[in-house]
């Protein structure tokens, strides 16, 4: 047989190691449509129901709890408190004010259609 | 023998110890007393040449050192200074010799400064060791057994402090400076590293006060503070300095009190930590496993879309969010922090309290009356111009411990009118007025802390800064004293000194400023930061409200400024007072109402982010804070969000998750918080609100995230466009 090609491994093919490559929450993960702010105002109106006067401890653990559910998947990494952060600092860059006027132009022209087709 | 390198060159530690051994010494003869070696004052003056042409010259501390290892102090000058009997005073050699102890002293106990540029490795080799020397000068020269080491001290200077002032000459004014800068080098000593068998104790602040004033220093820093400016010109930043680092972080209340209402205090403190850490234990016990450590339960909470995340420990039994709480706990990466190059969140001395003993308590308390009755004036007036005109002598610090100084003593004045006027019956309770601490009111002084204010915000010198809010803080507060207080002559002055304060623009808008300058500055100054900032607003409103014809001054158009020129900073461009008042007379009706819209307008300016995430940072410290402090914060929060309505811009879920971890969460605010029921009905409010605002705006769910930007929040909060376009 070709013990002597074996050998030498010169028909091995080469492999590079990659380093792994650490998740980073940026714009592109937060606006992912599965996990990020689009899942968000998609899932969030429909899920959270609220009890209003005389619940808003509990209210407020619902919505506490569901925000810290949301932003574990979106980035398991860092506590709840540190990711808020980081959302919060990625929210001043151009794109995502963009992207945030856009979403509230879009309900708002929902909500104004709404009005007036009922008149 | 040793290879150890040699701390000192052995040529000059035979030199320093021949001259210390010739000095004198213990005799055989008399008792075991000191006696003087032939040529004493020659060596005295021997080993003051080699502390200056070496040890300053060269910028090394090789003959401290030297000195250090000899017991010079304590072995000698003590000993020649404590020999110089009360009936020698005139004794002209004694009195010699005693300056050149005093003369070795000043440098032995010369403060060190942080090691800079110019340290070379002799400091780092030196420095450690002779902090702990100065110590044991300090304690030394307390207990020295003569007990008049330090009255032995003024003694040198009285010749000097006799003479009238324009018979003295540079001799006379250098040796009282000398006197006064060995008090003040000798009540900054602290002890270097206080550990469990050495406190420190005999050198603390209640010891260095104790020994002050049983030896008549105390008295001789009064008679000279009271005389400045009149007979004393050049000595004015040091006696400041000996009485700032005698004051400086003393909690002022406490000294006030009396014994018995002290004890009292004391335990009524213990008994409300006890209760808090009792309650702190049930808090934790409620959350504790009921098992023990390897009982081994895992729960999983199960998300709507069936993935699940694992918690272990029976404690995640308990409910939902302690489960996310321990899911949130076990994360171990941790957002880096840009590291603080600049040292801002270091703490410096305005962050300390201490409080004294009870026997220095009340000899530091009456030290500071006397201060009030005779020093404060002539003292802070002089100092006032020499900083106005940049003198010479002034150092770096000296501008912040003035307006530390001044803030500590108004607020210290306002706390003893206080006491007095709880003493006793208010008919008989002697009623003064306020010219006592007339000089730090006056036009010229607010106009110098303006000025320093400005400075020091622009160039981010944030400890100075601080001395200066605490200052203003106080000046603000004593002027609300003296408006309700029964004379008019001080109604009246506190209305003139109100519409100067809040006459300029510029001053009020570097309030708001400061406000939103907050980075990672330490408690102490968020805490100094948001306390001026709530005195000043209330204040401004309630005068704003008393007075219809209110006047401010503010710059120009900024537009037609900037065509000007660009740094017109402090310039005095503006509206003169009669033009205004003028026009405002001619439509005074329509002018009325532009008045009443002023306020608001200022107050608008409160309303944005920065300023609330300040508020926001303070509050976050909710463990530390006590009613008054708690209360601040919460009253701010209610401006922004009832009575300006601007709901939006408090709605994130950071905010909401702050909330509810100080209401709700296991280390949040106990029960018995007097200001729990405040927050708590504000949250509530909050909460209501907001649920609200979610079913009428579900747009809001994104932007809970998110500081609003300024395109949509008014839409966000009323639900139509307010007359702009949105670029997209």
């Amino acid at each position: 047989k070709d013990g002597k090609k074996d050998n030498l491994g010169l028909d091995e093919e080469v492999k590079i190691k990659r380093k792994r490559v650490n998740v980073k929450l940026d714009e592109a993960r937060l606006l992912r449509e599965d996990i990020g702010i689009p899942k968000l105002r998609k899932e969030a109106p429909k899920r959270l129901k609220f009890k209003g006067k005389g619940h808003e401890y509990r209210d407020a653990a619902r919505l506490l709890s569901y925000y810290q559910l949301w932003a574990d998947d979106l980035y398991k990494k860092a506590k709840f408190r540190d990711t808020l952060q980081i959302i919060e600092k990625l929210g001043h860059s151009r794109r995502m004010k963009m992207e945030r006027e856009s979403w509230i132009m879009e309900s708002k022209n929902k909500t104004s259609g709404d009005t007036q087709d009922k008149d | 023998l040793s290879k150890l390198p040699e701390t000192v060159d052995p040529m000059i530690r035979a030199h320093i110890l021949s001259l210390c051994s010739a000095l004198g010494g213990t005799s055989t003869v008399e008792d075991g007393g000191y006696s003087l070696g032939d040529d004493a004052l020659a060596c005295l003056k021997d080993l003051k040449k080699w502390l200056k042409l070496y040890d300053q010259k060269m910028n090394r501390f090789d003959v401290a050192r030297c000195m250090a290892e000899a017991n010079l102090v304590k072995g000698d000058l003590l000993e020649i200074l404590g020999g110089w009997e009360e009936d020698e005073i005139e004794d002209r050699i004694k009195q010699r010799l005693a300056l050149g102890c005093v003369e070795l002293l000043v440098p032995l106990t010369w403060p060190f400064e942080r090691y800079n540029e110019q340290s070379t490795v002799n400091h780092h080799r030196h420095i450690p060791v002779l902090r702990f020397a100065q110590a044991a000068y300090k304690k030394a020269i307390l207990q020295h057994p003569s007990k008049r080491i330090l009255s032995n001290i003024v003694r040198i200077a009285l010749p000097s402090v006799a003479m009238p002032p324009n018979e003295r000459t540079e001799r006379d004014e250098g040796l009282i400076k000398l006197v006064l800068y060995f008090f003040r080098n000798l009540v900054m000593i602290e002890h270097p590293m206080v550990t469990e068998t050495d406190t420190g104790e005999e050198i603390s602040r209640s010891a260095t006060i104790g020994a002050l004033k049983e030896q008549n220093v105390l008295h001789f820093l009064l008679f000279i503070s009271s005389k400045v400016g009149n007979e004393f010109n050049t000595q004015d930043t040091v006696t400041m300095e000996v009485i700032y680092h005698l004051v400086k972080s003393v909690d002022i209340e406490k000294m006030f009190l009396t014994d018995e209402q002290e004890s009292q205090k004391q335990g009524q403190d213990l008994t409300t930590l006890l209760k808090l850490e009792d309650e702190m234990k049930r808090a934790s016990i409620r959350g504790a496993s009921t098992r023990h450590n390897r009982f081994g339960t895992t729960v999983w909470i199960e998300r709507s879309d069936k993935t699940r995340s694992f918690v272990s420990g029976q404690g995640a039994l308990l409910g939902k969010s302690t489960g996310l709480d321990k899911m949130d706990a076990s994360k171990k990466w941790k957002k880096p922090r840009g590291a603080d190059t600049k040292g801002i969140s270091r703490k410096t001395e305005h962050d300390m309290s201490l409080t004294l003993e009870r026997r220095a308590k009340a000899k530091l308390r009456e030290f500071v009356e006397d201060f009030l009755d005779a020093g404060f004036n002539p003292l802070f007036s002089h100092l006032r111009r020499a900083i106005d005109r940049d003198a010479q002598r002034l150092v770096e610090s000296n501008q912040q411990q003035y307006f530390y100084l001044i803030a500590w003593f108004l607020k210290a004045e306002r706390i003893r009118r206080k006491t007095l006027a709880n003493s006793e019956d208010p008919a008989t309770a002697d009623l003064e007025s306020f010219s006592l601490v007339a000089s730090v009111l006056n036009q010229e002084s607010l106009i110098t802390l303006n000025r320093r204010m400005t400075e020091w915000f622009d160039t981010k010198q944030w400890t100075p800064l601080q001395s200066a809010m605490r200052c203003f803080t106080q000046i603000l507060l004593t002027v609300q004293d003296m408006v309700v207080s029964p004379l008019e002559d001080d109604q009246e002055i506190a209305e003139n000194i109100q519409n100067r304060l809040f006459y300029e623009e510029v001053t009020l808008d570097l309030v708001v400023m400061i406000l939103r300058s907050y980075t990672r500055q330490p408690f102490g100054w968020l805490d100094d930061c948001t306390e001026m900032v709530h005195v000043h607003l209330k204040m401004l409103e309630r005068f704003s409200k008393q007075h219809e014809h209110m006047f401010i001054r503010s710059r120009k158009r900024a537009r037609a400024q900037r065509k000007k020129n660009v740094t017109g900073e402090d310039g005095a461009e503006g509206v003169p007072e009669e033009e205004e008042d003028e026009e405002l007379a001619e439509q005074s009706k329509a002018a009325m109402k532009e008045r009443a819209f002023d306020y608001s307008r200022f107050e608008q300016k409160f309303l944005t982010q920065g300023c609330l995430d300040t508020f926001l940072a303070f509050i976050g410290n909710y463990k530390e804070l006590n009613y008054s402090q708690m209360k601040r914060a919460i009253t701010f929060f209610h401006r922004v969000f009832v009575k300006r309505e601007q709901e939006i811009l408090m709605f994130r879920i950071d905010t909401i998750e702050l909330f509810n971890r100080i209401l709700q969460g296991p280390d949040g605010l106990p029960n018995s918080h007097p200001a729990r029921q405040e927050m708590d009905q504000f949250f509530k409010h909050y909460m209501r609100r907001l649920v609200k605002m979610l079913e009428k705006r579900p747009e809001l769910y994104a932007e809970l995230l998110f500081t609003k930007v300024n395109s949509t929040m008014h839409y966000l909060q009323f639900g139509y466009n307010k007359q702009i376009k949105v670029s997209k």
